[in-house]
């Protein structure tokens, strides 16, 4: 057993003493905006996958000019990022979709800021070789979601699409796994647009009927579309995007077939009607060339940090987020805020105390 | 015991006498804890759905139901087809390495099959989900599969360790009549070995039936299917606690609890009962 | 034949069932058609695991050895999207939580044999712990995972220390087993010489029993720690996901080689299964490498055939 732990010491050293060396991401160039002597934060945050990768491009920004905080964005679902800051087991989290009443009562550090991020379309996306243009109007989502439409070739989908040739595929259903924004932001919008024909309500977690396939996360999801033929799903555009999957043109409330793009979202958040505490829907939105599932994601903070270092570092990764931040986020296949949304959030940075 | 000279033993060695029991008593708190707590943090969730825990079907944490059926099913499901691929292959094997062999192969088949059998459940479930999944699809097929993949080393090596108990007199009359190999084993191996190959066979079930990560991966996490259809995506106990602990609040940490302690009183049972097989089966071959 | 057959009456009647009267072709036959069968079982076992091993060593061992050592020394990048190096947070963690694991494990271990071997014989509660070591080495890793959580997680948070328990837990159970084997062996003439000789009974252990034991139960400590480093599901309940290097054996979020290929196993992105490759290609080869060691003290021991 010593001879182990000599070997174990032995690899330790060798590999680990002579110089740990920082990933490319996280560089430890000398910064220019940070002050002199602040001492290093650490701050832990999770939930939302579709912030995930506006999360992870902002820390690499952030903390190059900011070497004094390092940030960790853990993922795992907007259900997970509520439940962990009501827990104060993080300092803040990403959600898609607001807290529901009966939640906020287990939040135990009191009242909640939400900050708007982004927007960013809800594709439906799918994988069937040989259909490059599949089009899908509201009741027929409604369907498939429910597996009443069970094949590629029923006649509600060729309805929707006279000019293609549908295979006789069965379709293989794909859904989150775990408790997610995207799902509740994507059963609302069904609820919303196809009241009669969507039965199964809207939530975080949904009772999916039996015969479906779950993965983690938004990236989890696209992962099995990707790799199972006849398989359809919901996944946000910036990872549909980077993963190569096709996605359908949705009809929207106008009537007309639109592709998921972050034009077309953006033009669905014009004209939101947005609440005093920031939150706001974007879906369904109003608009001939809006996309109809676009959706939104806020950072959710406590006001009272009890702590002035974390309140500032908090304050400063909020503004970074709300401004160099909006630049990614093009690159990215997000959508930025409306300029009047944004001056909204930075104001309320204010309400963040020590 | 016969102790130090003068009969006085020395308080030395009454400490290393102590600090030995501590550390055995330590197996017993242990165990003693994991039951106990586990169980108590179960008891809201089973209070709260009773009986139905066991029969229902339905698993909504919107609405507080919680049924088991489903991961029972699944666990049940893609351990039999574990053992039903893994157990007369393994036990083939074995056959292969103890009496068909030629000698020179017969150390390094062993070898290899003991260093499988300590590749990782997630490295098998890696290669699950990136390269067979991919074919057949996340189901309980694929997880079936991938988990025979997994008990037949374990299996393979329980399995020649009973076949070598049969006595070599037996074996030596069987070939002194003029039987083939295959005659010979057939009417010589096998009714010696028998009961501790089947013994060997439900200690690997009862690994399969534990077994989470590799299932997790490959078996497509449904909730509520219940399906003779081994194409179609399933769940299991264990994969179902690793999938949703993580969110989960408390009602529903309370039933995967309730979850966690049905898989071990099962896997219990079963690799008590096939313990018992195996030492019974060892017993009768010394006499 | 006759006094063989007496003594056991199923090979007098397997031999009836066995007609050797039949047609020697037919018989020669079904001889070469068993060992095809068995021949083709080691194949059917045989070409899934090989495709297993070469598509870690495909996928696997160039993610590994890239501009080596950068896969082992650079942190996980955190743009998962990103493809390149490297896992060596995973790695630090993973011989933090295995070695810790190891630490508290076998000294109990040992310890708990040489009860059971030397002072407990078969008194009642010397029985009790044997059959609950033999039961917990057949519970359930996310049960013990489940269990690390609520007793330990819940209270003091992610730590490497919490994986370290949680495969002591794992790892005591195998580490006494294998140990009271290896003392079983060790011959009662050594003992009585050395008792003989006026030494107290934990004196004959410590400096006659265990050194004579030393290789074997270094073997079987050394396959416990071969499985430990491989488990999964108690460190996702007990480590949580870091993504730098944390070197904190108390403190804060740590991640393994087990925890990131599961994590990465359901990326949609070339780059996070990539790395997932080369941490699995690693794993495996640090198991390999142990249970190796682990058969070179068995054949050094002197007390196995």
């Amino acid at each position: 057993m010593l001879k182990t732990l000599a070997l174990f010491a032995a690899f330790a050293a060798f590999a680990f003493v002579p110089g740990c060396e920082k990933g490319s991401d996280r560089g430890s160039a000398a910064s220019t905006t940070a002050p002199p002597s602040a001492r290093h934060v650490t701050l832990n945050a999770a939930g939302s996958t579709f912030q995930t990768q506006f999360q992870q491009a902002a820390i690499v920004g952030f903390e190059k000019d900011h070497p004094n905080i390092t940030v960790n964005y853990g993922e795992g679902g907007s259900g997970r990022g509520r439940q962990q800051l009501a827990d104060m087991v993080i300092d803040f989290a990403g959600t898609d979709a607001p807290f529901h009443a009966e939640d906020l009562s287990k939040a135990k550090g009191g009242a909640i800021l939400y900050f708007p991020l982004l927007l960013g379309p809800i594709t439906v996306s799918y994988n069937l070789p040989g259909v490059p243009d599949l089009r899908l109007s509201p009741v027929t989502i409604a369907k498939i979601f429910q597996r009443e439409i069970t094949t590629w070739n029923s006649p509600e989908i060729v309805a929707d699409n006279p000019r293609a040739t549908l295979p006789t595929t069965g379709i293989v259903l794909v859904r989150r796994s775990d408790g997610s924004g995207t799902t509740e932001n994507f059963t609302k919008y069904l609820e919303v647009a196809a009241p009669g024909a969507w039965k199964l309500k809207s939530g975080a977690s949904i009772e999916w009927p039996a015969d479906t396939v779950a993965g983690p996360g938004n990236g989890g999801v696209a992962q099995i579309i990707k790799s199972t033929t006849g398989a359809i799903g919901y996944v946000d555009l910036s990872d549909a995007k980077a993963a190569g999957l096709r996605f359908a043109a949705v009809k929207n409330s106008a009537g007309k077939y639109i592709q998921p793009t972050t034009g077309s979202a953006s033009t669905a958040g014009e004209g939101i009607d947005v609440r005093d505490d920031l939150v706001f829907s974007a879906l369904d939105a109003k608009g001939d060339t809006s996309y109809p599932i676009t959706y939104q994601t806020w950072l959710i903070v406590y006001a009272k940090q009890g702590d002035e270092a974390k309140a500032s570092a908090v304050k400063e990764y909020i503004k970074y987020l709300l401004t160099s931040g909006q630049a990614m986020l093009g690159g990215l296949d997000y959508a930025p805020l409306p300029k009047t949304l944004q001056e909204r959030a930075l104001a309320q940075l204010a309400k963040i105390q020590g | 015991m016969a102790t130090a000279f003068a009969g006085r033993p020395a308080p030395a060695d009454h400490a290393f006498r102590w600090i030995a029991i501590g550390s055995a008593a330590i197996v017993l708190v242990v165990l003693g804890l994991i039951a106990a707590v586990m169980t108590a943090r179960s008891i809201p969730a089973l209070r709260a759905m009773g009986f139905e825990f066991f029969v229902s079907r339905r698993w909504s944490p919107a609405n507080n139901v919680y049924g088991a059926l489903p991961f029972m099913w699944g666990t049940l499901y893609t351990s039999l087809i574990a053992i039903a691929i893994a157990g007369p292959v393994s036990v083939g094997v074995a056959l292969f390495i103890t009496e068909v062999a030629p000698r020179w192969m017969t150390r390094p088949l062993v070898h290899v099959i003991d260093l499988l059998a300590v590749v990782p459940s997630v490295v098998f479930g890696l290669w699950g989900i990136l390269v067979l999944a991919p074919t057949l699809g996340r189901c309980v097929l694929t997880a079936g599969l991938i988990l025979g993949m997994m008990v037949t080393p374990i299996i393979t090596s329980l399995a020649r360790e009973v076949i070598e108990t049969t006595p070599a007199a037996e074996k030596e009359a069987a070939f002194a009549l003029g039987a083939t190999r295959w005659e010979m084993i057939w009417g010589a191996v096998w009714p010696h070995s028998k009961s501790g190959l089947v013994g060997a066979v439900m200690l690997g079930l009862g690994r399969a039936m534990g077994e989470t990560i590799a299932v997790a991966l490959t078996i497509g996490s449904a909730i509520g299917q219940i399906s003779i259809n081994p194409l179609k995506s399933g769940n299991s106990m264990p994969a179902a606690i690793a999938n949703q602990w993580g969110e989960a609040f408390d009602l529903q940490k309370s039933a995967l609890i309730a979850l966690a302690v049905l898989l071990f009183a099962i896997t219990i049972a079963v690799n008590l009962a096939a313990t018992a097989i195996v030492l019974r089966s060892r017993k009768r071959s010394s006499r | 034949m006759m006094r063989v057959a007496h003594g056991h009456p199923e090979i007098a009647c397997a031999t009836e069932r066995t007609d050797l009267r039949a047609r020697a072709g037919l018989r020669e036959a079904k001889d070469a058609m068993a060992t095809v069968m068995f021949g083709a079982a080691v194949v059917v076992v045989a070409v899934p695991l090989a495709l297993v091993v070469w598509a870690l060593i495909e996928r696997g061992a160039h993610v590994a050895f890239e501009s080596f050592p950068a896969f082992f020394t650079q942190e996980i990048p955190v743009v998962s999207r990103r493809p390149g190096p490297g896992m060596g947070p995973a790695i630090l963690g993973t011989l933090l939580v295995t070695g810790g694991g190891t630490l508290i494990a076998v000294p109990l271990g040992i310890l708990g044999a040489v009860y059971l071997n030397e002072y407990g014989g078969v008194s009642r509660f010397a029985r009790a712990v044997r059959f609950t070591a033999m039961v917990m080495t057949g519970v359930p890793s996310i049960v013990m995972g489940l269990f690390v959580y609520i007793g330990w997680t819940v209270h003091f948070g992610f730590s490497a220390f919490g994986g370290a328990l949680a495969l002591a837990c794992l790892m005591v159970p195998v580490v006494i087993g294998s140990t009271e084997q290896m003392l079983r062996l060790v011959p009662e003439a050594l003992r009585e010489a050395a008792y003989a000789l006026g030494a107290t009974k934990s004196r004959v252990i410590v400096t006659v029993v265990l050194p004579a034991a030393l290789p074997g139960i270094v073997s079987g400590s050394l396959l416990a720690v071969a499985r430990a480093a491989g488990e999964t599901a108690p460190l996702l309940f007990a480590v949580g996901a870091a993504t730098s290097f944390n070197i904190d054996f108390l403190g804060g979020a740590n991640t393994a080689l087990p925890v990131q290929i599961f994590d990465n196993a359901t990326s949609v992105f070339v780059g996070a299964q990539d790395r997932a490759w080369g941490a699995a290609f690693t794993l495996v080869l640090v198991t390999f490498l142990v249970t190796l060691g682990a058969r070179f003290f068995a054949l050094r021991s002197a007390l196995q055939r």
